[in-house]
């Protein structure tokens, strides 16, 4: 059956004949043009990290931020349209603050997830709006360790040991697979992560990157944290020499 | 009928309701000269019997003609003295120049009458040059009244030095000597005779004022801006 | 009070009148706060008093705000513990703003001056003195004031409540002029004698305190500790009906 236009996809209030809902598909390519972003939870923390693709060689690094913080405790990397992701971020922010006001103690992951999802789902069910072009990593440690959530322009959210979005996640989860997160720490995970992203990464099409890389785990008192310089330098040589070794495999 | 809950118990005993004014005590000083204004503050800070800190100062230079001398409630002041300031940036930012002092003095008094009703306990005194260079001194009620005077005290030791002001700057009681009179709006002293004048009347304050004391800040207004001086009082 | 919005209805509304705090509750005694040659320090003791009762007897009263700040508080706990959600939220606010900037100890007096002020000037004020300790822009020790009315003072020493009477005299003999040349070891034995004092003549505090120190290395506050005291005199005072 054709699943493209026949009128189906002007509004998220309509479904198609085949029960879907074009316009919440639409939103998933936006997300699937960006750069990509991905979570490792591992034994001591999360690490969140994203390939963020360069427009101009002007742009002051470290600007634009793709990952940025929620509470003390909450790390959020986005894939998808910068504008929505940064009204996501604003709204991660205010139900944080909210749960700390009512509860007076730090909001649980699940919470978190929970209350994103409902947030984003709400926009797929009226025609005044469109769905966010975005997808949501939620990096947190709480009273139950490491967590990772995923929500997405649906509103769907799963738990996850590892995830990927954006342009790379096919050869990103794929590598992410490979690995024992289980039994890794978070120092290590940087360099995973590192690796992964540069992996990912496809020099044909785009050429510049900023690698955005943070973490939250027991070295960081369970507190939101960007990597510092030496902890990069160090995980890109990590990344660089396997991608080489990888590439002389290959010849 | 209905029956109030009853209170409860720490209510019972009497507290005395709430003030949102406090006595900070302190005294200022102001002479206004041909070509000079002088103010002067002391810088002790006082709650009833305790001295808060000896170094609280209370007279803050607005720009390169005006300075604002305030005693009183030491929170109103300070909100007094912000709000002047900001005003004074929002005017230099809507208009390119600096507020002159006699602008400074009317928006002042609206300020102050604004709150006619919630006053701002907060004695000031306005020092500057007026338009002509002259040496102003604008005195203000906690309301928002106010004139353009020769020369003025106000604080705790006013009652003290205004009578010696009287005196020694406007030659009131001296026979022989010209009379400042209420309409005159400056004092024909030359600088040094008034800053003689005016640090005697804060040691002799400070000796019968225990709300004056520690430290004498002057500042001096001429054309060529404003001078800041510390001098020591005692401390007991 | 009733959340119940009475607007609508006239009658009610003049019967249920704006209700303000009408003094203070469960109330904690002095804090003391000098400057020393590295920086700040502050005690308190660990009392929370209900009137003459000794309510709670574990109560931390020196709260630090974040890399050099401490701020400490007397007067009602239940309005000290707001103001420590206030500045949570507000720490929270700037950490997640990143944006090189953070509240140094400066800011955060103002931002409670503020606050204070305008509670006051609402009639529904937040009854307490606070102290707040630190570092100033340039690094200096920064020691200031804030009480109900928003009253704001700085100076080497400054002592709240019960400790402005019997403490300050004694802390102003030890410290001032000498700022520049107190040891960490100096001001503990400063600090401990005054609130031994307080112990001894303030009937509302207790013999468990906390001391803070503020340094260029960070906030530390210790554990709780008591002073060891000596009753022996007591047996000799006569008079006042005893």
């Amino acid at each position: 059956m054709t699943s493209i236009g026949t009128g189906y996809d002007l509004s998220v209030s309509t479904y198609s004949p085949d029960g879907r809902l074009f316009q919440v598909e639409y939103a998933g390519k936006a997300v699937d043009n960006s750069g990509t972003a991905i979570g490792l939870r591992v034994k001591d923390g999360v690490v969140l990290a994203v390939e963020k693709l360069t427009q101009s060689k002007m742009l002051v690094p470290g600007s634009n931020l793709r990952i940025q913080a929620a509470d003390r405790h909450i790390g959020i990397a986005t894939s998808g349209l910068l504008a929505d992701t940064k009204h996501i971020v604003n709204r991660v922010r205010d139900e944080a603050r909210s749960y700390r006001d009512i509860y007076g103690i730090p909001i649980p992951a699940k919470v978190m997830a929970e209350r994103l999802g409902l947030y984003v789902q709400a926009y797929t069910s009226y025609s005044s709006v469109r769905p966010f072009g975005c997808s949501t990593l939620i990096g947190m440690v709480d009273e139950d360790g490491p967590q990772l959530y995923m929500v997405e322009p649906s509103g769907n959210f799963w738990g996850y040991h590892a995830c990927a979005v954006g342009k790379g996640k096919q050869v990103a989860r794929t590598e992410l697979e490979k690995l024992k997160l289980a039994d890794m720490t978070a120092r290590q995970a940087i360099k995973e992560a590192t690796r992964v992203i540069y992996t990912a990464h496809d020099e044909a099409k785009d050429k510049e990157f900023e690698l955005e890389l943070t973490w939250i785990s027991d070295e960081t008192n369970g507190r939101f944290e960007r990597v510092p310089k030496e902890l990069v330098a160090e995980a890109e040589a990590y990344a660089a020499e396997s991608l080489s070794a990888e590439m002389d495999d290959d010849e | 009928m209905h029956v109030r809950p009853s209170t409860h118990p720490t209510s019972q005993a009497k507290e005395a309701a709430f003030s949102p004014y406090e006595d900070h005590g302190g005294t200022n000083l102001a002479i206004a000269g041909p070509d000079y204004c002088l103010l002067a503050s002391d810088t002790r800070q006082s709650n009833g019997y305790n001295i808060n800190t000896r170094f609280a100062p209370k007279t803050f230079k607005l720009s390169n003609k005006s300075v604002l001398a305030t005693a009183g409630c030491q929170p109103d002041c300070a909100m007094v003295t912000t709000r002047v300031k900001q005003s004074m940036l929002t005017y230099k930012h809507n208009h390119n120049k600096e507020m002159s002092t006699s602008a400074i003095a009317q928006m002042l008094s609206i300020m102050l009458y604004q709150r006619r009703f919630f006053p701002y306990y907060d004695f000031n005194i306005l020092g500057g040059l007026d338009e002509d260079g002259k040496g102003c001194v604008y005195s203000y009620d906690a309301v928002g009244s106010y004139e353009r005077v020769p020369c003025s005290a106000f604080g705790s030791a006013s009652a003290l030095i205004q009578p010696f002001l009287d005196n020694q700057v406007r030659n009131k009681n001296q026979l022989g000597k010209p009379k400042v009179t209420e309409f005159e709006p400056v004092t024909p002293l030359p600088l040094a005779e008034a800053l003689r004048i005016c640090k005697d009347s804060f040691t002799s304050a400070t000796e019968r004022d225990i709300y004056t004391g520690d430290y004498l800040q002057i500042f001096i207004i001429t054309r060529e801006g404003v001078e800041e001086q510390i001098h020591e009082l005692k401390k007991d | 009070m009733s959340s119940v919005n009475f607007k609508s209805t006239r009658a009610t509304q003049a019967a249920t009148p704006i209700t303000h705090s009408g003094g203070p509750v469960v109330t904690g005694t002095s804090v003391l706060g000098i400057k020393y040659k590295d920086g700040v320090m502050l005690a308190a003791d660990c009392l929370a008093s209900y009137g003459s009762l000794a309510r709670f007897r574990d109560v931390d009263r020196l709260q630090p705000v974040g890399e050099h700040t401490v701020v400490g508080a007397s007067g009602d706990i239940g309005d000290f513990q707001y103001v420590q959600d206030l500045l949570e939220k507000s720490m929270i606010h700037e950490f997640y703003t990143a944006d090189g900037h953070a509240l140094a100890t400066p800011h955060i007096y103002s931002y409670l001056s503020r606050l204070m002020y305008q509670r006051r000037s609402q009639m529904n004020p937040l009854w307490n003195s606070y102290l707040v300790g630190g570092l100033n822009d340039s690094g200096e020790p920064f020691l200031g004031y804030i009480d109900l009315i928003g009253t704001t003072y700085q100076s080497s020493t400054i002592a709240t409540g019960f400790g402005a009477y019997l403490a300050q005299p004694i802390l102003r003999k030890a410290v001032e002029g000498r700022e520049n040349e107190i040891t960490e070891e100096e001001a503990i034995k400063i600090i401990d004698d005054c609130m031994r004092v307080l112990f001894y003549r303030d009937a509302r505090s207790l013999n468990k305190f906390r001391r803070a120190k503020v340094t260029k290395e960070g906030v530390t506050v210790t554990e709780p500790y008591s002073l060891t005291t000596e009753w022996g005199f007591a047996e000799n005072i006569i008079g006042y009906g005893a």
